[in-house]
């Protein structure tokens, strides 16, 4: 099975606080890791390069 | 050439730019954090930075269209902040979100056993400062977060922004119309709320 993995810093989402959701722009999947979300990390899109925070 | 007084010109706006002006949308504050920095457009000579409005509208629209993708009923709309109390519940009561204004009473996103205990998939919050708590329960629950931010504010565990005033009574009622508006339009509905419908009277 294909583990999941954060969208900024392709750490695995294990630990509680993780978050998913779609892209703003195009509805891709966006993972995000706990650490990335405290650190106020930026995430871009894979598919679209929408840049989020 | 552009005629309003920051010299802003924006490609298909929600309203146009004297409106944003006149609702005091692109007032921030005299205290930046770091985390805000992208969205600032200006520093005025009185130190008060001034942010983007091109940004703000851009977002509200990339905000709407993704809260379309979401059921209603699971959208969790929060404010402790007074000025944000009206539009946000108007907001919510328009387009069927959840809702919870005034005190946050902790434990109303983790606690099944509260009364008031709801299952959201997503929350907006008006001020990541005063709803601290919405926030680390979200965070706990794994539910994205979208909040309005000003100059200020720190945008931990927040993953989706909108650069915005969110101190003022007519700039709050302005972004939460726009984002009623521009849900409904993604939702197929056309409104003719306007944005007085958001603004209170106190």
């Amino acid at each position: 099975m294909a583990t999941i993995k954060c969208t900024s810093c392709n750490a695995p989402l294990a630990e509680p606080g993780a978050t998913e959701f779609k892209c703003p722009d195009c509805g891709e999947m966006i993972y995000r890791c706990a650490r990335c979300r405290k650190q106020s990390v930026k995430y871009t899109c894979p598919k679209c390069g929408f840049q989020g925070l | 050439m552009t005629d309003n007084e920051l010299g802003i010109e924006l490609n298909e706006p929600l309203v146009s730019v004297e409106e944003y002006l006149a609702a005091g949308v692109h007032i921030g504050t005299q205290q930046k954090d770091n985390d805000m920095k992208d969205f600032i457009y200006r520093v005025r000579s009185d130190g008060l930075y001034i942010i983007d409005i091109r940004k703000t509208d851009e977002r509200i629209k990339q905000v709407a269209k993704f809260l379309a993708r979401y059921e209603p009923a699971k959208i969790f709309v929060v404010t402790s902040r007074q000025y944000g109390q009206y539009p946000a519940q108007k907001f919510a009561d328009t387009i069927g979100a959840l809702s919870h204004v005034g005190r946050f009473i902790p434990g109303t996103l983790t606690n099944p056993k509260l009364p008031k205990y709801v299952e959201p998939s997503v929350v907006i919050v008006t001020d990541p400062i005063g709803d601290a708590q919405v926030i680390t329960e979200a965070v706990q629950s794994g539910m994205p977060v979208i909040a309005l931010c000003d100059i200020n504010n720190r945008t931990n565990n927040v993953d989706l922004v909108i650069p915005t005033n969110n101190k003022g009574r007519k700039a709050l009622s302005m972004v939460y119309f726009l984002l009623t508006k521009e849900f409904l339009r993604q939702k197929g509905i056309v409104s003719a709320m306007t944005v007085e419908d958001f603004e209170s009277e106190f």
